[in-house]
């Protein structure tokens, strides 16, 4: 477990650490763990209060042979992580909702936990059918301000991206 | 045609880097303009931007490939020397010079300007004022967090004193005491236990988070400025109550207390203003590079344009002078048809217009110089081509009696190469043609002699095949470049021997009509004579008579042959031609000499073509000769003839050469006339007969001393055609 967290913060990125979908009442719920490591220079912006955007993304697909996967549900969230350099706490918003925090741990914490997010209705699967899931979070370059993206542009630094994370869900 | 398919293919060609040109041009304009929006303030472009630059970088690309191909293009007519290709070359070199150097002083000055403007942002007073700025605005914030817990530790203070029955009575009395916004009293679990605001429309109290009610249980205060989207700051100070009973619960105090406005709004300025800096600050190096690509690109983008724009219009520019240097190579090649197209209607388009018709003049010109040459030369061969089909000799002189001009016939009646007498005057032809001496002088007198006036006269003239006649006229005629005079003059040689032959002709037949009748009554009257008298007279006298009637009809008998000779020399020739081998025919003749016991050598040619003709006449013909060269030789110790044949130029060579005494050079020249002879009893009619054969069979005869003596007959036949010979042949009859 230290070894992993050593690991984990010495590479930055992001990684999924688990994923899964679980059924609900009405609807099926993705729950994702993440390990976020920002690095140094995109905390270090991050402290001098550039604001950055997350988006975490699910895809619920089916396969199709003769056309274009079915998509059967989709989600997708911004998350904004803000740091306020006079009050020294860091915020977390999602739409109109936010949360402070003292810490960036403890904001990251927050991100790097999906829970309960709705996927599908329950209705729109099929029992006993193979879907694909998929999950993915990263760091929205093109959100931040202009000389920052071109920073950003093809810099691996700035390349915060879990990428398609895929595993096979049958309902 | 080919030109003009040429000058096609340049023109679409120049089309299409045109529409290439338009295209490139207008979408790199396009796209410069969105990306300098992009680069300055828009949110919708800045999401783009990455694409911006591509299309863009797309775009200079584009134009290197069409700069790169227009010089790729310029280099190989450069190469092939194509001409206008320097002058192009020249004059993108002004152009790209023109718009490269300030393009690249202002992208300098640009990148100066932007690098120092963007440095100078930043500057360490800056710095520390912005800290500064932030620190007091966070130390005022802490003051008056520092403020509310003091206020939070004295009310949680009373709070304690007081049972907690009372809290709530007691709760709202404080927090009025104290000025704070809100109280809440919460119990360790969290909940809500008492809670007093100032503000009558909040119902409900706000709950901190999980976190500070988890810090405050174990004893510790919670303090913090917080900041509420649209609501400005916001202090909050958690802190425990003490509990002093041991039935008594843990309790916590929040205290809100917004930050008046007027600070709200300064702390949010500072903040703003730090963050914004920061922000500049963090991302230089991502301006510099952002609004220098920006330059770079729109320079690439402008310059690279203004070098496409510079190919195409130099290429432009210079076209019709090549257009112009091919008409001129045309026309120097004498090609005068091409017309060229007027490219415009500038001083070029008249130049070209100019070249046009002068090209169209010098076409007309040459067309009518090369009529009236035409008609001059027509004009001339006409006259020359009936010059030289004139039988006469004609002789052209200028007023000092030069030779000027002279048709073939002169050189040939003369017998000498008019070449040579070219420029020459007429007195000296005598010292460059001794045989002309006595012509020229001849002539030259006569000229003087008549004076303006016409004149004829017959000249001898010693030709090298022999002595010739001719009859010579004279006249001074009106040239354009003074007075010239021209000498005519005729073979009449043959005309002259014809006539002579004619008249001997009919003399011969007159004489032997004449003197043969009167013959047979003579001899017979001599034998009869001789018969009657001879035995009525003595030994003597009958010996006498006997004597005297042989002389007499050995006479007559003589007489009645010379009489033949000449019957036979006027008479008319046979009317049958046939093909003769006259090897067969010699070889014939020489049998017979043979049996006689003359000596005569045969050269005769292995093979010979037969010759068109009387085979009599031709017989006749060897045996004279060879009658005459024996005459030639009987008083020569070794007497030797030959008798040679040979087939020479299309003609038998018939030659009877012998040692004997040969022929006078007096009467060389007319051995061939009849009664011209060197024997003593020759009837002179020989060789006459024996040119009047060779002529009658179109053929030549020429007789010569051989050294140390001797003479030579040579007989030219011409081996012809059955038809032409008999044409000849009846023509002579």
């Amino acid at each position: 477990m230290l070894s992993a967290v050593v690991l984990c913060a010495s590479a930055q990125g992001i990684l999924v650490t688990s994923a899964e979908i679980v059924p609900g009442d009405d609807e099926y719920y993705l729950n994702a763990d993440f390990d976020i490591v920002l690095g140094a220079a995109v905390e270090s912006a991050l402290n001098r209060g550039v604001p950055l955007t997350f988006v975490v993304e699910a895809q619920l697909t089916r396969p199709r042979w003769y056309w274009f996967d079915e998509t059967a549900g989709e989600t997708r969230s911004q998350y904004r992580l803000s740091y306020n350099a006079l009050t020294q706490q860091y915020r977390v918003a999602v739409g109109n909702l936010f949360q402070n925090f003292g810490t960036l741990a403890e904001a990251l914490q927050l991100l790097s936990r999906v829970r309960n997010r709705a996927l599908a209705e329950r209705d729109a699967l099929k029992k006993g059918e193979t879907y694909r899931a998929g999950v993915r979070f990263w760091l929205d370059t093109t959100q931040l301000p202009k000389p920052f993206q071109v920073t950003a542009l093809g810099s691996r630094e700035w390349s915060l991206n879990s990428n398609w994370h895929r595993w096979n869900f049958t309902p | 045609m080919r030109a003009a398919r040429s000058r096609l293919a340049t023109l679409l060609r120049r089309r299409r880097i045109q529409y290439a040109l338009i295209v490139i041009l207008g979408f790199g304009a396009l796209a410069l303009y969105v990306l300098s929006l992009a680069t300055s303030n828009s949110e919708l472009f800045s999401r783009h931007y990455p694409i911006l630059l591509l299309v863009n970088g797309g775009l200079v690309l584009a134009l290197f490939g069409l700069v790169g191909f227009q010089l790729w293009s310029l280099l190989g007519k450069l190469r092939t020397r194509v001409f206008g290709a320097k002058l192009t070359l020249r004059l993108v070199v002004m152009f790209a010079l023109m718009a490269v150097v300030p393009g690249i002083l202002i992208y300098a000055l640009s990148v100066q300007f932007l690098v120092r403007s963007i440095d100078s942002w930043f500057d360490v007073q800056v710095d520390r004022a912005m800290e500064s700025s932030l620190r007091l605005g966070r130390s005022a914030l802490d003051s008056m967090l520092k403020d509310l817990a003091n206020k939070a530790d004295a009310m949680a203070f009373d709070l304690s004193e007081v049972p907690q029955s009372d809290h709530l009575s007691v709760l709202n009395q404080l927090r009025e005491r104290i000025g704070a916004q809100e109280a809440t009293l919460f119990n360790q679990r969290g909940t809500v236990i008492a809670f007093s605001s100032a503000e009558r429309s909040i119902l409900a109290p706000e709950v901190p988070s999980a976190a500070v009610l988890r810090r405050v249980r174990i004893a510790q205060s919670y303090s913090a400025v917080e900041s509420i989207p649209g609501q400005g700051l916001q202090l909050r100070v958690v802190v425990p109550i003490t509990a002093f009973g041991p039935g008594q619960d843990v309790r916590m105090l929040q205290l809100l207390q917004p930050v008046p406005p007027d600070i709200a709004a300064d702390a949010d300025t500072v903040q703003g203003m730090y963050r914004d800096y920061q922000e500049l600050l963090l991302s230089r190096v991502g301006l510099k590079r952002l609004y220098g690509v920006t330059l770079t690109l729109a320079l690439l983008l402008a310059l690279l344009s203004a070098l496409a724009v510079a190919f195409y219009l130099s290429e432009r520019l210079s076209a019709p002078l090549g257009v112009l240097a091919q008409g001129t190579r045309a026309v120097a090649q004498g090609n005068l048809s091409e017309q060229l197209p007027v490219p415009s209607r500038d001083e070029l388009g008249v130049l070209t217009q100019s070249f046009n018709a002068m090209t169209r003049q010098l076409a007309d010109a040459r067309a009518a110089v090369e009529r009236n040459q035409a008609q001059l030369e027509t004009a001339k061969a006409y006259i020359e081509s009936t010059l030289a089909n004139l039988s006469a000799g004609v002789l052209a002189f200028d007023e000092a009696l030069k030779l000027r001009a002279c048709n073939v016939s002169a050189g040939v009646i003369l017998e000498i190469e008019t070449a040579s007498l070219k420029d020459i005057p007429l007195d000296a032809w005598g010292t460059a043609e001794p045989r002309l001496a006595p012509f020229s002088a001849a002539v030259r007198e006569a000229f003087e002699d008549a004076a303006d006036s016409e004149w004829e006269k017959q000249l001898e003239h010693h030709a090298k095949s022999g002595e010739r006649l001719l009859l010579v006229r004279g006249t001074r005629f009106q040239a354009a470049d003074g007075t010239g005079r021209v000498v005519v003059f005729d073979d009449i040689t043959h005309l002259i021997q014809a006539q002579r032959d004619a008249a001997w002709a009919e003399v011969a037949r007159r004489l032997a009509h004449e003197i043969k009748n009167p013959l047979t009554p003579i001899q017979l009257s001599a034998e009869r004579l001789q018969r009657k008298l001879h035995d009525k007279l003595g030994a003597a006298d009958a010996e006498m008579l006997d004597r005297s009637t042989r002389t007499i009809v050995n006479q007559v008998a003589a007489l009645k042959g010379m009489v033949d000779a000449f019957s036979q020399y006027a008479r008319s020739p046979e009317a049958t031609v046939q093909s003769v081998d006259v090897n067969q025919l010699v070889r014939e003749i020489l049998t017979l000499y043979d049996a006689m016991g003359s000596h005569i050598r045969a050269e005769l040619a292995p093979r010979l073509d037969p010759v068109f003709g009387h085979p009599g006449q031709i017989r006749q013909l060897v045996h004279n000769l060879l009658q005459n060269a024996q005459d030639a030789v009987a008083g020569v110790s070794e007497p030797r003839i030959t008798i040679r044949t040979e087939q020479k130029d299309g003609a038998l060579l018939l030659a009877i050469e012998d040692n004997g005494v040969g022929v006078p050079d007096a009467l060389l020249a007319r051995v061939f006339e009849p009664y011209v002879t060197t024997k003593p009893k020759g009837t002179g009619l020989g060789l006459a007969i024996v040119k009047k054969i060779v002529e009658e069979h179109a053929g030549k005869v020429e007789i010569e001393n051989l050294r140390p003596h001797g003479a030579a007959v040579r007989i030219m036949l011409p081996l012809l055609a059955p038809r032409t010979a008999a044409r000849k042949t009846e023509a002579k009859a």
